[in-house]
């Protein structure tokens, strides 16, 4: 097997949280040595968050830190303590690349801003993932995951039709920054590999988010209006839905209830939809033979699916569609997610044994390369784990200056 | 000054979302992009809109227009032998061959990695599928809707515990194809810098839905860690974390750390109700939310979105307008930016379109060209690049393979 593609990349990871941490992921993923700098004084908020194995908290226990961080090594500093500030430079010397999730102006304050940092490393790339970017009147504002949903836009074209915006489901703005920045790093790096340079990166969580909002964005500046919210509708195409299907299930003192859904996105696929469902005569029906008259008559359209869906749980009603050649996949809680026989079969999960919980499903690298196959190389660190790892064999300092450095307090 | 990806040949056999989006972030950044269309209809995103005057017109979507920046297009029917034995032509020069067209129909048409490697063993071949190249789920029909739903994103997105019977949702737009595209992105930049290292590509193949999967934040989690099913309907475990009305729009009250909600009580001019016990941290403001709920709502109402925003910001407190379009095309801080670029289209006209996700200091992120117009470089790339002769550029053309 070929070496990784960034096998001898040294990332120095100041990044944390989410955004920062699901981008080196993705580089440790292509085979990078990312070296996540964190600090006792004041962990990585995954860290502090559940889910914990037996319910029992624990700064190495947390099921969301250990999936973003996979493959990658900790080292622990202080930087209020003698020494720590100058183990995080030696690092920048030895490192491709600087990636960093802080508001403007914090890696600057510590003097790990790029023009300090590119004197000691001349062809360095370093990226800054913050919420609102480098420049502009904002730059200060204080971003947090769940709020860039609603200021990138996205939710306010989210929603049930007639109801308030509502949000994604999740931080989609954090991950989405993140994988748009290993992008730019690794464009970056093919830059430096033709020319020997580095470069600086201003990447705005902001921004990357607007960027996957060109229908809402350009209704606007080409008419002047504000697209309705309409729920898991589409513009165009009829049925376009989610069906409530017969299964439900307590599960933790919380309804699992289950649902489908189902696109048909053109007349032949509704054909078949209407055979499967044991209805072929709408597929003639003028109220639903176009795609046109299907959009008009979409609530009566979507009343005769539900009849059908609600007598059948969404796991058969995905395969007796999913046999007749129509879009439906179930909307899948995580234990469905997790159970899918399909990414069994691809390799997808990840199984290693991690010393404070033992062997957990994780998710894996949703690609597989022919030649330069990655697989994720190591569970997620123990917070300092890689601390006199990375002080004796990368930067070369002694034992007896590690011991120094720990009585000190630099190294927690 | 030439961008961070010039020299990089790419060919991109891309409908609708996923592999356009891969190649048009390499294209904004200097890569040099043949966009392979069917002759006739062109890219599905043509029909999608949204269209000046609400006018369909395939020549002027606003999908296919923001999606397709900096390409040089062309139409040809790969599905047939003539047309094929061209895209292995063109692949036989390119560094990347980027395609999202279905594994059944690559079954149809032949494509595989084997068959267009043995003329450019450089080459990176990147397969962006719904479900991957092999497993069980292989040739299942997906579309956005039912990708989102599958990776388990609906399922924890909706009308809350008090309403049941509102449907997981998913959100606006395109998202699926969105993320299968950036994650395809990275997968191919990974494979072109092992190209430029060893001289030789390979085949890389991207899921949708594991790229999907893959960043359900602490959701997916709960399950092999506790047993525990993450639902739309579950109680939340922090307040407040809503979206909330004003008198003139709606804004993210967003308390996440002690001091903040402190910093908030006393932006509100400290009332009385704030200093009961049952509001005294942020898991009792959890658990008594539908208290807490009536106080904030009276006060927030009366107050103006952006004005709110701005004095909980100077307390540092991370609340976020819900910023309609024209909240976001009016911003002084994305007018400081540059955010949004003005671009010229010849039949589509001037619009304004979202700008570069990224900022380099050193090399550009730039609109060279509009998206093409069907076939607009056909002769360019048929003639001058593959060295066809105008006899057979036009009787590929009468027989439609162009």
């Amino acid at each position: 097997m070929a070496k990784l593609p960034l096998q001898g990349v040294r990332i120095a990871d100041f990044t944390w949280v989410w955004a920062g941490p699901y981008c080196t992921l993705q580089l440790a993923h292509l085979g990078a040595d990312v070296i996540r700098i964190e600090t006792r004084t004041r962990p990585c908020v995954t860290r502090l968050l559940p889910p914990w194995p037996e319910g029992k908290p624990g700064l190495n226990r947390s099921g969301y830190f250990n999936q973003y961080n996979q493959g990658k090594r900790s080292l622990t500093l202080n930087y209020a303590k003698p020494g720590a500030l100058d183990i995080a430079r030696r690092l920048v010397e030895t490192s491709d690349v600087v990636t960093n999730n802080f508001a403007a102006g914090v890696m600057e304050k510590l003097g790990l801003g790029y023009e300090n940092l590119r004197k000691l490393k001349p062809d360095l790339i370093m990226i800054s993932l913050s919420g609102y970017g480098d420049t502009g009147p904002y730059r200060e504002y204080v971003a947090y995951g769940p709020a860039q949903v609603p200021l990138s836009g996205l939710s306010s074209l989210t929603g049930y039709k007639g109801w308030p915006p509502m949000q994604a489901g999740f931080s989609y703005a954090d991950p989405n920054a993140g994988v748009h920045g290993a992008f730019a790093i690794l464009a970056a790096l093919y830059h430096r590999k033709k020319t020997g340079e580095g470069q600086y990166i201003d990447m705005s969580q902001w921004e990357c988010a607007m960027g996957l909002l060109p229908e809402g964005i350009l209704e606007y500046t080409m008419n002047g209006r504000e697209p309705e919210r309409d729920g898991n509708r589409d513009p165009l195409i009829a049925p376009h839905g989610v069906f409530p299907s017969k299964d439900r299930f307590e599960n933790t003192g919380v309804m699992v209830d289950m649902w489908v859904s189902i696109v048909a996105a053109d007349d032949a696929e509704f054909e078949r939809l209407a055979v499967a469902i044991g209805r072929p005569e709408i597929a003639r029906d003028p109220r639903f033979n176009t795609a046109a008259a299907r959009k008009r008559n979409e609530d009566e359209l979507e009343a005769a699916i539900s009849a059908w869906t609600s007598q059948r749980s969404a796991a058969e009603a995905e395969q007796i569609l999913q046999a007749a050649g129509v879009a439906a996949a179930m909307c899948a809680p995580n234990k469905f997610v997790s159970e899918d026989p399909h990414l069994k079969e691809r390799g997808y999960w990840v199984y290693l044994d991690h010393p404070e919980v033992g062997v957990q499903q994780h998710c894996g690298i949703p690609w597989q390369m022919s030649r330069t196959e990655g697989k994720v190389r190591g569970p997620a660190p123990l917070i300092g784990q890689h601390t006199d790892e990375v002080l004796t064999q990368v930067l070369g300092y002694s034992e007896a200056e590690v011991a120094r450095l720990r009585a000190a307090g630099a190294l927690e | 000054m030439a961008g961070a990806l010039s020299g990089l040949k790419v060919i991109e056999l891309g409908e609708m979302v996923s592999a356009p989006y891969a190649a048009k972030l390499m294209a904004d950044i200097g890569a040099e992009i043949v966009k392979i269309e069917r002759p006739g209809a062109g890219d599905r995103a043509r029909t999608r809109g949204p269209f000046p005057g609400g006018q369909t017109h395939p020549e002027k979507s606003g999908l296919y227009l923001y999606l397709n920046t900096n390409k040089l297009g062309v139409t040809l029917d790969v599905s047939r032998p003539e047309g094929f034995d061209l895209l292995e032509r063109l692949a036989a020069d390119a560094d990347v061959l980027i395609h999202n067209v279905a594994p059944s129909d690559m079954d149809r048409i032949g494509l595989t990695f084997e068959r267009l490697r043995s003329r450019n063993p450089r080459l990176v071949m990147t397969s962006i599928s719904p479900w991957g190249q092999n497993g069980p789920k292989r040739e299942w029909r997906a579309e956005d809707l039912t990708l989102w739903s599958a990776s388990g994103i609906c399922y924890i997105n909706g009308g809350g515990m008090e309403h049941p019977e509102m449907p997981p949702l998913k959100a606006f737009g395109h998202q699926a194809g969105f993320q299968g595209g950036v994650h395809a992105a990275v997968a191919t930049m990974g494979a072109v810098l092992a190209q430029v290292r060893d001289g030789e590509g390979e085949h890389v193949d991207v899921s949708i839905h594991e790229s999907l999967v893959s960043q359900m934040e602490l959701f997916f989690e709960f399950w092999p860690y506790m047993g525990m099913v993450a639902s739309r309907l579950g109680q939340r475990p922090i307040q407040p974390l809503e979206i909330m009305e004003c008198r003139d729009g709606y804004i993210f009250v967003c308390c996440v750390e002690e001091h903040q909600w402190r910093n908030f009580i006393e932006l509100m001019g400290s009332p009385e109700w704030a200093a009961e016990e049952i509001f005294s941290d942020r898991l009792k403001r959890a658990a008594n939310w539908d208290a807490l709920k009536v106080f904030l709502e009276d006060w927030i109402k009366q107050q103006s979105a952006l004005d709110l925003y701005k004095k909980a910001q100077a307390r540092r407190i991370p609340f976020a307008p819900v910023s309609t379009m024209g909240d976001l095309l009016s911003s002084e801080h994305l007018k400081k930016r540059g955010f949004f670029v003005e671009i010229a289209h010849p039949v589509a006209g001037t619009h304004q379109y979202p700008g570069a996700p990224l900022k380099y200091h050193r090399t550009p992120w730039e609109i060279r060209r509009p998206a093409p117009t069907l076939g607009q470089h056909n002769e360019e790339v048929f003639g001058a690049r593959l060295g066809l002769g105008a006899a057979r550029i036009e009787e590929l053309h009468r027989t439609g393979v162009i």
